[in-house]
């Protein structure tokens, strides 16, 4: 088929369509890209195989993107790569920027989806034969430096670091599970409880119930004032957007969008790392790191150019070793299977139609996404000023419904969305650091089968420094990053005595 | 807004469903139907065939069958809970396998579930090394294993993914007593982790798939990522009802060089050892045997229409319909097979 | 002993599932410690002060949030179970879960606000229902 002859006002219309419903996906607390993907797959059967990936592409673009509207206004993470988000995303709205803050995330969006989409089409096959040089040592460096980067998130070093550990620990609730390697033992749970931890705490409800959960019973202990952050911002009552806000972002930029495609490129290591790693080595690197968390845009860009960043990074190992980066592409691989097109080393070659529609629809697909959203944002940034009584339980409903569908229909995944919203407002009140915590939770699982089977194949912890050049770089940045942690501590320990005196 | 209006209309619909909601015939399967499924994966093979199955029964008696993606313990809980019909369970041979290698979690399902009709195999299961690998064949291995060579071979654990590996064991002890000792597991996850530890020649022997892995038999020789099949571990039969193209750039016909007669991995000195992973419908013990009845007629006729074939056979799986009590026997049979080998080479 | 020798560790694959556990636990009772010895002062000093039931909780909404989602949580799949795969527990004890906390978080109780909290405890439902259950076949309570 000609290249020219697939790209109709139809195929267009299909990305265009799927961008928007994937936003409204990511939007919704508790809704993932990844399930607007897997609930239009069978759909493409019937749209034939470039229409059909132009649909899923779009959703994935905009599921991604769309994350970022609830982390930024109403503190929920609405993907778990958007976590990072919340971070500076938060506090802006909190000031009256939550436009502003949208802007920005929007424009960073579409910057990291952009860049990664050109590292995909010009060096897909060699970024894959970088990526196979990953094995189980290098995969658990890189999940320990995304660690490392708890000690930077902490407003106190050791309870942060403490958090980030309880996080991890709590991780490991379930079975040693069988499908990444382990032995199918339980571990960690009370016998009573069995029946239910099977498969351990979800990370969806979990992540739905310490943001979501959590800060709505915070409210209700408060009584539901209104009149109290939320619905007395004005929007727009602080700063106004203006490009001059990314003067000087250009490597902020650049560096997290590479990070975000790099981290999409090695499968297993899990988006979610990418946005964290990408905001922590800003913040290393900024001169004002104490302004990180206190809305900060340069924060946002940071972790939005790097989830977005996932998008075109992750499509590598797919489009060449036909091995999923994340969980999305993971159903995309269903799209290919039902129309019979193998993906592997030779997919590219084989298919330079469809290839190339691929790209074209990503790149549709992010500039779609640019347009609506920024079109659409002064009404999304309206979300604030609904009520609270209002709001609050239908953020509820969806939250139950997120939990609910994440692991298509199981009810266990709706408690623990309320075992980990009393968590929340318990950790709030006793001081635990949610963020490190968070952390450590997502990234528990692989940090243990990447530990443990790099054990199991080379039977020494030397192994961990000898590996590959590789391996010892990740030392030398695991290093970094520790020192920028602990200067940084230092320094923020100095501005508190100077102020104090 | 049309949306208004379409919601109008489902709420009048929905108070009508409210007014009906018992199933009214016990033989009929209920309008909703729920097909649970031993796998987490939306994008794998067991959805895929769930998927087929579900819509062409969803036609052939109209009414809704929806695919859930659960994983293995969330299916058979589910099913456990629900003896009406509204909730069945699709899997494959892991269903039984997980307690004949004594996997925690895994019934026996010959004992506490009816085991219902087999709808298709994928006959992809199959056995890689590198393209530069000393071994070029099963025989090689073998040969190596006699000679006291370590042969790491990477599978999933407690599943379809080990029993290849454990069939090679038990050739092995045959051919050279003690040799099997040198063949091990390494137990890893996914195809990626699989594939990386062939990369790192960290494996001898992957598992792996015709469809996941046929491009990399492609590569040339010095690509890190070239890979050789040694054995494909379906029956003669299957493979040759495979579309003549095969996968890629494999031909049946080549495919066939990889499977029994022209691989010979034993079982007992005389047969050789062969395994399809076939997909089956596993029921609720208390549920209305008349309802394995309309389903086994239903799929009888869809069967009957040969349109489903080519949809299954167009991704790589074979069309392989029994109905449920001869699907049971058949499976039984082949389960206690499979717990032969199992024990034969289970040192303890 | 070497270094080499010093750092070789054997994982059995069928205990393996104990290790990574094992070592958190142990970190985790390290900081706790080192959380204690350092500041275990300051944190009695404020147990210590605090009264035995925090003051200014509004007890009503608080609790009442708690005790409606767990009887929203209870109901769904008790009610879902009586129209199987349909989605309805949902919708039906979504209603008046809305509306139970819509009224909750109310701060003035009269006619205006009731009316849109009635309204939108149907509507929202109502959209999420059939959007998610009927249109996309995801499956719900």
């Amino acid at each position: 088929m000609d290249f020219l002859s697939i790209l109709t006002p139809f195929f267009f219309t299909l990305v265009a369509s799927g961008t928007v419903i994937g936003i409204i996906f990511g939007a919704i607390p508790g809704m993932t890209a990844t399930m607007a993907v897997a609930v239009c797959l069978p759909l493409t059967y019937s749209l034939g195989l470039e229409n059909g990936l132009a649909l899923l592409l779009g959703l994935y673009v905009g599921g991604i993107s769309g994350g970022l509207v609830p982390a930024i206004l109403l503190n929920i993470p609405g993907t778990p790569s958007s976590i990072a988000t919340t971070f500076d995303g938060y506090p802006m709205t909190q000031k009256g920027e939550g436009e502003r803050a949208l802007r920005i995330a929007v424009i960073s969006s579409f910057i990291g989806g952009i860049i990664s989409l050109a590292a995909l089409y010009f060096f897909a096959p060699a970024l894959a034969d970088f990526a196979i040089k990953f094995s189980y040592v290098e995969k658990f460096l890189i999940i320990f430096f995304a660690l490392t980067v708890m000690a930077a998130l902490s407003s106190n070093m050791l309870v942060g670091i403490f958090s980030g550990v309880l996080g991890i620990f709590l991780s490991l609730i379930g079975a040693y599970d069988i499908s990444r390697g382990g032995n199918g033992e339980l571990r960690l749970v009370p016998e009573f409880l069995e029946y239910y931890l099977e498969s351990g705490f979800s990370l969806l409800p979990v992540l739905i119930g310490i943001f979501g959960l959590a800060t709505i019973l915070i409210e209700a202990e408060d009584g539901m004032k209104d009149g109290k952050d939320l619905s007395s911002i004005k929007i727009g009552k602080g700063k106004r957007f203006d490009f001059s806000v990314f003067k000087g972002q250009f490597v902020n930029l650049i560096r997290s969008s590479g990070i975000g495609t790099f981290v999409g490129i090695l499968p297993g290591v899990g988006g979610s790392a990418a946005s964290i790693l990408a905001y922590s080595q800003q913040k290393n690197f900024s001169k004002n790191p104490e302004r990180f968390g206190k809305g900060e845009p340069s924060g946002i860009m940071a972790s939005e150019s790097a989830n977005n960043g996932l998008t075109g990074g992750a499509l590598v190992p797919l489009l060449s070793l036909g091995i999923p980066g994340d969980s999305t592409t993971a159903i995309l691989i269903g799209a290919f299977t039902l129309q019979g097109i193998q993906v592997g080393p030779l997919f590219i070659g084989n298919n330079p139609v469809t290839w190339d529609a691929m790209i074209i629809a990503m790149l549709a697909a992010n500039i779609v996404m640019l347009l609506v959203m920024i079109f659409a944002i002064r009404y999304i940034a309206k979300v604030v000023m609904i009520p609270k009584n209002i709001l609050f339980p239908i953020i509820l409903m969806m939250c139950v419904v997120g939990a609910y569908t994440i692991n298509y229909g199981v009810m266990f995944d709706v408690w623990t969305l309320l075992i980990f919203g009393l968590f929340g407002y318990f950790a709030h009140k006793i001081g635990l650091e949610i963020a490190p915590f968070i952390i450590g939770f997502i990234l528990g699982p692989s940090a243990e089968i990447y530990f443990v089977k790099s054990i199991e194949s080379f039977g020494t912890l030397s192994i961990f420094f000898t590996k590959s050049w590789i391996a010892v770089l990740l030392w030398v940045l695991i290093g970094l990053s520790v020192w920028f942690s602990i200067t940084i501590a230092r320094k923020k320990k100095k501005d508190l005595v100077q102020n104090g005196q | 807004m049309t949306g208004f209006f379409k919601t109008l209309a489902t709420a009048a619909g929905f108070a009508a469903m409210v007014a009906s909601p018992i199933i009214a015939n016990a033989a009929e399967l209920p309008s909703n139907v729920r097909l649970v499924i031993g796998s987490k994966s939306t994008g794998g093979d067991t959805y895929q065939n769930s998927a087929i199955v579900a819509e062409a029964l969803s036609k052939k008696l109209d009414i809704n069958v929806k695919v859930d993606a659960v994983g293995v313990s969330e299916a058979f809980k589910a099913l456990d809970r629900d003896s009406r019909g509204t909730t069945l369970m699709m899997f494959h041979d892991g269903a039984y396998m997980g307690n004949l290698y004594g996997v925690r979690g895994y019934d026996n399902i010959f004992e506490k579930y009816n085991v219902g009709a087999t709808v298709s195999i994928n006959p992809g299961n199959a056995y890689l090394v590198a393209k530069d690998s000393p071994f070029r064949s099963m025989e090689d291995v073998f040969a190596a294993a006699a000679a006291g060579q370590r042969i790491r071979v990477a599978i999933q654990a407690g599943g379809v993914s080990e029993i290849g590996l454990s069939a090679m064991k038990n050739a092995a002890k045959i051919m050279y007593p003690g040799a099997e000792e040198n063949i091990v597991a390494v137990n890893t996850g996914s195809q990626a982790d699989k594939n990386q530890l062939l990369f790192d020649r960290q494996a001898d022997v992957i598992n792996g798939s015709v469809q996941a892995n046929e491009q990399f038999t492609q590569l040339a020789q010095d690509d890190q990522k070239a890979m050789r099949f040694i054995w494909v571990t379906a029956r003669e039969e299957t493979i040759k009802q495979a579309n003549p193209e095969g996968m890629g750039n494999t031909t049946s016909e080549e495919l066939l060089g990889y499977t029994t007669p022209n691989v010979s991995v034993t079982i007992d000195g005389k047969k050789d050892f062969t395994f399809d992973k076939e997909f089956f419908f596993i029921f609720n013990k208390d549920m209305d045997p008349a309802i394995i009845e309309t389903i086994d007629n239903a799929l009888a006729e869809i069967y009957a229409e040969g349109k489903i074939q080519e949809t299954q056979k167009n991704s790589f799986f074979i069309p392989n319909f029994l109905p449920s009590t001869e699907a049971s026997a058949y499976l039984k049979d082949k389960s206690e097979t499979i717990r032969k080998i199992i024990s034969s080479i289970s040192t303890k | 002993m070497s270094l080499e020798s010093l750092l070789s560790v054997s994982i059995d694959f069928d205990t393996s599932h104990t290790v990574f556990p094992t070592i958190t636990a142990v970190v985790l009772g390290i900081l706790l410690v080192a959380i204690l010895a350092t500041r275990g002062r300051t944190i009695l000093a404020t147990v210590g002060s605090l009264p035995w039931w925090p003051a200014k909780i509004d007890h009503m909404r608080f609790f009442g949030t708690l005790v409606g989602t767990v009887l929203y949580f209870i109901a769904m799949p008790w009610v879902g179970d009586f129209y199987p795969n349909t989605g309805l527990g949902f919708y039906i004890c979504s209603i008046p879960y809305l509306f139970a906390m819509s009224v909750l978080y109310l701060h003035q109780r009269d006619k205006r606000h009731l009316m849109i909290a009635g309204l939108n405890a149907v509507i929202a439902p109502s959209v999420v229902w059939y959007l998610l259950s009927e249109l996309f076949n995801i499956s719900l309570p």
